[in-house]
Order: structure tokens, then C-alpha cells, then sequence
């Protein structure tokens, strides 16, 4: 039996329980399966003296050497026959850097049983009959990033009755909808059904803003919601506080802060974790989390900041169970006033340099003229 | 924040007033252009004010304090009355008449310098107080001048612009500061269809959009990145190397004329590894007297960056030589390319019989290369880089140090700015 199978059919996503070194048992066996179908992965773990025997206890999962997310943006590094892959997505990197995740028939089913589980649990699951808008991009024939599938597979958890997106799709590309977006919502206010609002934390900030300009403070359905991913990183001068933003999004929509889930994840590693009311990204018993110092790589103790770095078994596709990412968190496990006791990662932001110091995005275009 | 004929005004009513510009900018072209005299005045003034109180600016914006005292020394240098008159002369700027006879005829024809008209400036990133001086040189060259300031510019042009204002009065009417996001297609053709020409500083993408928004009777003088290296031949001293060491860590290897790496002339590959690991020796050594540093978003990046170039070095056949503060990335292939910057140079080969076809190909992006090398070979590598398509050649330690009357990108810069008219 795959031992992902007992992993990701736990019935409380956040309670380690009794894990007996399952978790790990998974990784080993994972890593041990994605060294066997990539020899690329196996050179590198050679290279670094690591075999995945190595791996016992919870603690030396952090001797697996990761991935950073910018290697995957570099390389494609498969560990089945590309012909096996069921699904692919893309990130939506800048200047034609992207990451391309496929993922195989069993990585996507226990990945689908798990986000199940989780978003059950957050009352994200729902047979009542919805109507959505996406503050985000139509999924369309010309674009695979990862973002529109996440975006699109959200509107999944309660049945579609209807759907509006914030960028409609032109054939070519993308354009903005105020006009289309304003008219459903009106639409959709007078019906008795939810109104769940999916997609990027900004489009949905500009949404509620423009609403407020316009002097309209709706009350949708009691069970509507608002699901955002994504950072704000595309706005960072516009970026409010989580307090003014809950407030707008309750004048405007009438919808309390209790029903706003902010989501974290990354399309190399195709989790979920929901932000609480405290602020903090819980960690299921499906992942660990580690934290990398920024100069050495090595582990850093809770309440230190540094790299983010992901722990899962689930995707056999790919080496995806250790990876690295750009963002700068730190780990705590100190009782959370939400009452999840699981342990928690605060983003902090990403690697790279600060706004002031350079408007562009990327290094290459940093070099200021002088 | 935006300025209006030398009054603040808020986002919203700037935009609005966007519509007036072609009006006030017309009035203000009915009037004489003002001498560069007058406004070398008030720089001068402007300079001479510039003292301890205004270094928070600079270390605020996180330059280290050592270099915010030397910036600022140079800011008042650059502002004072005798190096703008120098700066005038060196590239060529005078707005006397001349006369002459010309060739095969008898009576004498009469050539001036007028300002080009109106400049639209567009500059990215806040470094060094770029707009204000780019905004200097078109009033200096006589010009009206609209800037379009970068994102996160903090308020630091607006407070110089409204000095200069207060010191010289007849400036108010020749600067308009907009501060709208550059997404904002619709304004900044707005700014562009009344300029003369569009002065754009940055990367391609910033290029790349300016070519599409002006139209055909708008001229565009573009000020784009550039790449600069160290080519090194023979034995060079530590004192040479230790000077390249300065400049990629004085400049962090961000401007145009920074040290992305160094080349060496060499056709076995063997000996780069040890010219790598002699360099990165010295680079270390300098980094931690100079108390090189940077905060943790900054370190962690280029962590991640050298970690994962070692995961693929299996392919790459990269060395990365990494020290505690500082690496050298042994590369064997030639190609001229961006460092991961930050004191992290890479070394290659380059044959000097090589050097044209690694170079010229880069045509419009070479600008600086220190050459360190024995006397006796530097007349001919120094006609050798030149005639690939750099702009500067001088050793290490000065590659990012200017001097009055210094080409921009090959060109005098105020020249740009001004056209010739002939009466006849």
C-alpha cells in the first residue's frame, strides 16, 4: 500500500496524533522513488554525500538537500515519463523564468483527498449553489499559469451557478472587466444564493475600494465568502493593513473577517495553508516546514527569520519533497489565541531587494545608470 | 507628490491639470530661455547648503555612511558654479554665435545653440538623486522640463526641485513633476506629445515602452543599461586587483559602470581556477575592511542564487569559490553577462584573438572595462577594446569614478539637449 494513502487521508489535517514516524517514512520512501526515475535528482543528492536512508527522524529531514524554487525555474527535472504526467502548471515567473510542475495520476488524487480534508475543515466545502467572482485571470487556451488553475479549482468547492472574472480573456490575452464585474455583483446581490469571491489579495483590495467610491455597501448572503491567494507584490504601494482591509471588505460586501481565508502556496509545492485570524500560516501534519539561514542554509531555531523550505511526501512526479522558496518566514509554535495548536510560519517577505533601494524587478535590471 | 508651475499638488489634481500643460508649457515658451548662468547660480547656492544635516538622506536610503560622506562631497562638487562652467565648456555648450564663411562661398553665415525645446524626463529608480540631475541638465542646456518621477522616489527630487525654485525663482515655470505610475499609458502620452524629446533612463522594459508611446515627431534619447567588466592579461599586482575589488564592492555591482566580472586572457583554462581563488582571496579581504554588508533579503537571495548555480554545476562545469562575505564564480564559456552582483563577480576566459567575437555582438550595451595588464601590452588592449564598442577604459578602482567633462555612453550628454540653428 502507498504510504501516502494513511498520510493524507487523516481526518484532522492539523493533528500530528500519534505519527510514529510516518511522516518521515513517507519522505524517505518518496525521495528514494523520485532518485530512482531521475538520475539528475540522484546526482545531486550524491553529490551533496546524502543517501535517503539518512532520513529516521523528524530531524534529519533537514539534511535532505532542497530544491529552491529557482532551480525548478531553471531546470525541468522529471522523475516519470513526461507521458504519465496528468496535469502541468507553470508560476508565474518574470522574464520567462517559470517553474514547470507536472504531476501524475496518484500525486494529484491524494492531493485533491487532502486539500479536501483541509478545506472541509474550514468550511471552504460547500453543496449549496454558489455565484463567484474571480479577482483574478479567465482560465484560457493561450496562458497554464499555475495561479488561474488554483483560481479556477476553487470555484470547484461549491457548485458554480455562474462566474465572472476580473481580467476576461480576449482570445489573445487579458483585459479588465470593471464594467462586467460591477454588473454581476449587482446581479448577484439580489439573488438568495452565496457570493464567494476567489483570486488575488489586490484585485480584490481595488474591488472593494472602488465600491466604496461608488458609495455601495451591499449585503450578500450569509454564507458567502472571500478565498484570496497570491501576494500583494504586483500593488506593494498599495498594501493596507489585514484590519482596514477586513473592515472595507465588510462595508462593502457585508461579509465578516471570519469568511475572508487568505491561502499561502506555491506551484512547487502544491499545498495549502490557510492564514488564521492571528496571522499565521498553520502547518498541516501533511508538510514540514524548516527555516534556512539566509548566509548558510543551515536550520535556524523557532523565532528565527530565514528561508522558507517545504517538507512534503505527496507529489511522486517530481522531487518536490524538499523545496526551497524565496520568501523569508520564521517558525513558531507558541499557543495561537485562534486555538490551533498545530505550529505555524509568519511570511515576512521575499529575498531579493527592497523597493527603496531600486524600482525594477529583476537583477539584470538593477544596474542603475552612473 | 507633483509640482505645478513651483506649487504641490496631489495625484488627482495633477492628472486634471495634465490637460493644462500643453497651455503652460506654450506660455513659458513664448518667454526667452533662461541662461544657464542663472541656474548655475542657484545649483551653486544649492551645493554650498549641503552639509552634515543631509547625510540621514543618503544613509536613510541605505547607503553605507563612509560612501554617503563621499557622495555627498562630490554632490556639492558637482553643483558648484566652477564644475558646471567647466562641465559647459568640456561638452562643447555655449550659446554665443558664431560666424564663418562657409567653404566655396563669400558671405559669412551665422550658427548658435538653442535649447532642443521641451524634455521629457523619465527616470527609473531613485539612486543617486538621478532625476534631479537629469532635471539639471535639461535647465542647464536651457530647456522646459516634465519629469516623470520613478516609483518609490520618497519626496527626495520634489525637495531639491523646490530649492533650486526658491533660489531661483524663473525655474518654477520651466519644471513640472508628475507623479503617476508609469502603468498610466494614457498620461504619460499626454507628457510625451508636448516634449520636444523624451529622455528615458533604465533597462529595456523602461526603452521599450518609450519607443511605443512617442510618436514620430518626438525625438528619444535613451540612456540604457550597459555592462562593464575587468579584462586581465598577464601578471597584474594586488594593488590592481585590489582596486577592481573597490569598485564591485563600493558599487555593489549595480551601475552601468560597475565590475560584472573579469575576463582573463588565457587559452588554458586551468589557470583560471587559481587567478579565481587569488582573486576571491582579495575580494574577501577588502569586504571585511570595509564592513561589507547587507541586510537579510538581500543575503538570502544571492545564498539561494549560489546554492542553486552548485546544484547545477554538475552540468554548468561552474566553481564557485564562495567566501563569507563575497564569491568568485569560475565560468568557462566567454559570454559577457550580468554578475549576481551584490560581491559576487564571475571569471572566464577570453583569448585576446577572441575578444571581438565575444564583444561586438553586444553592440549598444558595452560601456566600461578596467584593463589590468604590463604596460608594454596596454596601447594595443586598450585599441582593442576600443575598437569593440566600449566607452571607457581605465583601471579597477576607478571604473565607477567620474570626472568633469566624462563621455556618457560615448556622448557628451548636453549636446543632446540642444540643437544648432544656422541664420543665413
Amino acid at each position: 500500500m502507498d504510504i501516502r494513502r494513511k498520510l493524507f487521508l487523516k481526518r484532522d489535517p492539523y493533528s500530528r496524533g500519534k505519527d510514529e514516524g510516518l511522516f518521515v517514512r513517507a519522505v524517505r520512501e518518496q525521495v528514494k522513488r523520485n532518485a530512482a526515475g531521475s538520475p539528475e535528482y540522484a546526482a545531486i543528492l550524491a553529490s551533496r554525500s546524502f543517501s535517503p536512508d539518512e532520513l529516521v527522524s523528524e530531524e534529519d529531514l533537514g539534511r535532505l538537500p532542497p530544491l529552491p524554487t529557482l532551480f525548478f525555474k531553471r531546470n525541468r527535472i522529471f522523475s516519470v515519463p513526461e507521458k504519465k504526467l496528468v496535469v502541468k502548471a507553470f508560476s508565474s515567473g518574470t522574464k520567462g523564468a517559470r517553474s514547470e510542475v507536472g504531476l501524475d495520476l496518484s500525486s494529484l488524487l491524494y492531493g485533491i483527498m487532502m486539500m479536501f480534508r483541509l478545506f472541509s475543515l474550514h468550511g471552504v466545502i460547500s453543496p449549496i449553489p454558489t455565484n463567484y467572482i474571480v479577482v483574478g485571470y479567465e482560465p484560457s487556451k493561450h496562458s497554464d499559469m499555475g495561479a488561474i488553475k488554483t483560481a479556477y479549482g476553487t470555484t470547484k468547492f461549491a457548485p458554480a451557478l455562474h462566474r465572472e472574472y476580473a481580467l476576461r480573456d480576449t482570445g489573445t490575452g487579458y483585459e479588465l472587466n470593471p464594467d462586467g464585474v460591477f454588473r454581476a455583483l449587482m446581479r448577484y446581490s439580489r439573488q438568495p444564493f452565496p457570493v464567494r469571491f476567489v483570486g488575488f489579495p489586490a484585485y480584490m483590495y481595488f474591488l472593494a475600494k472602488s465600491l466604496k467610491e461608488k458609495g455601495i455597501s451591499l449585503k450578500l448572503p450569509k454564507r458567502s465568502m472571500v478565498l484570496l491567494g497570491g501576494g500583494w507584490k504586483q500593488f506593494s504601494g498599495e498594501e493596507i493593513d489585514r484590519g482596514s482591509f477586513h473592515k472595507l471588505i465588510e462595508e462593502t460586501l457585508g461579509i465578516k473577517k471570519e469568511r475572508c481565508l487568505e491561502f499561502f502556496s506555491a506551484v512547487e509545492h502544491p499545498h495549502a495553508y490557510v492564514r488564521c485570524p492571528s496571522g499565521h500560516f498553520h502547518i498541516p501534519s501533511y508538510t514540514r516546514v524548516i527555516i534556512r539561514d539566509a548566509d548558510t542554509l543551515e536550520p535556524v531555531p523557532e523565532g528565527t527569520p530565514g528561508l522558507l523550505n517545504f517538507i512534503t511526501p505527496l507529489v511522486s512526479s517530481m522531487p518536490l519533497a524538499s523545496v526551497l522558496t524565496d520568501d523569508i518566514a520564521v517558525y513558531g509554535t507558541s499557543p495561537c489565541p485562534c486555538g490551533n495548536k498545530a505550529p505555524y510560519f509568519d511570511l515576512l517577505g521575499r529575498a531579493g531587494v527592497g523597493g527603496i533601494k531600486t524600482c525594477a524587478a529583476s537583477a539584470a535590471e538593477m544596474a542603475v545608470k552612473k | 507628490m507633483n509640482l505645478i508651475n513651483g506649487k504641490l499638488y496631489d495625484n488627482d489634481a495633477a492628472l486634471k491639470a495634465l490637460d493644462e500643460l500643453p497651455a503652460l508649457i506654450l506660455e513659458e515658451r513664448k518667454k526667452p530661455f533662461l541662461p544657464p548662468e542663472r541656474v548655475i547660480a542657484a545649483c551653486g547656492r544649492l551645493g554650498r547648503e549641503l552639509g552634515e544635516e543631509h547625510l540621514a538622506l543618503l544613509t536613510g536610503m541605505g547607503i553605507r555612511e563612509e560612501k554617503a560622506r563621499r557622495e555627498l562631497e562630490f554632490a556639492r562638487e558637482m553643483l558648484s558654479e566652477e564644475y558646471l562652467r567647466e562641465r559647459l565648456a568640456r561638452e562643447g555648450v555655449s550659446f554665443d554665435e558664431a560666424s564663418f564663411v562657409p567653404f566655396g562661398q563669400k558671405s559669412p553665415v551665422r550658427q548658435r545653440l538653442l535649447p532642443l525645446g521641451t524634455l521629457l524626463h523619465i527616470a527609473a529608480g531613485n539612486v543617486d538623486a538621478l532625476p534631479v540631475f537629469s532635471v539639471l541638465e535639461g535647465l542647464l542646456t536651457g530647456n522646459v522640463n516634465i519629469l516623470k518621477l520613478p516609483r518609490d522616489d520618497g519626496g527626495l527630487s520634489v525637495t531639491i526641485l523646490l530649492k533650486l525654485m526658491e533660489y531661483e525663482p524663473a525655474i518654477r515655470g520651466r519644471v513640472f513633476v508628475f507623479d503617476f505610475p508609469s502603468e498610466n499609458i494614457d498620461a504619460l502620452k499626454k507628457t510625451a506629445a508636448v516634449a520636444d524629446a523624451v529622455i528615458v533612463w533604465g533597462g529595456d522594459e523602461a526603452v521599450t515602452a518609450v519607443r511605443r508611446l512617442a510618436s514620430p515627431d518626438t525625438r528619444i534619447i535613451e540612456w540604457g543599461h550597459r555592462l562593464s567588466f575587468a579584462y586581465v592579461s598577464g601578471f597584474v599586482t594586488d594593488e590592481a586587483l585590489s582596486g577592481l575589488a573597490y569598485n564591485i564592492l563600493d558599487t555593489d555591482q549595480l551601475y552601468c559602470s560597475s565590475c560584472q566580472g573579469v575576463f582573463v586572457d588565457t587559452e588554458d583554462e586551468n589557470e583560471l581556477p587559481y587567478f579565481a581563488e587569488r582573486f576571491a582571496d582579495i575580494l574577501e579581504k577588502k569586504a571585511e575592511e570595509a564592513g561589507f554588508s547587507h541586510d537579510l533579503f538581500i543575503r538570502a537571495q544571492k545564498t539561494l542564487e549560489l546554492y542553486t548555480d552548485g546544484l547545477e554545476a554538475e552540468k554548468t562545469g561552474a566553481r564557485i569559490i564562495k567566501k563569507r562575505l563575497v564569491s568568485v564564480t569560475v565560468i568557462r564559456d566567454s559570454e559577457l553577462a550580468p554578475s549576481h552582483m551584490f560581491g559576487n563577480p564571475w571569471v572566464k576566459p577570453l583569448p585576446r584573438s577572441l575578444v571581438p567575437d565575444a564583444l561586438i555582438k553586444h553592440k549598444g550595451r558595452l560601456q566600461t572595462a578596467a584593463l589590468l595588464c604590463p604596460e608594454s601590452e596596454r596601447a594595443e588592449l586598450e585599441a582593442l577594446l576600443a575598437s569593440c564598442g566600449l566607452t571607457r577604459i581605465t583601471d579597477g578602482a576607478r571604473m565607477s569614478e567620474t570626472y568633469c567633462g566624462l563621455p556618457h555612453d560615448g556622448e557628451m550628454p548636453l549636446m543632446r539637449y540642444v540643437r544648432i540653428v544656422s541664420f543665413d
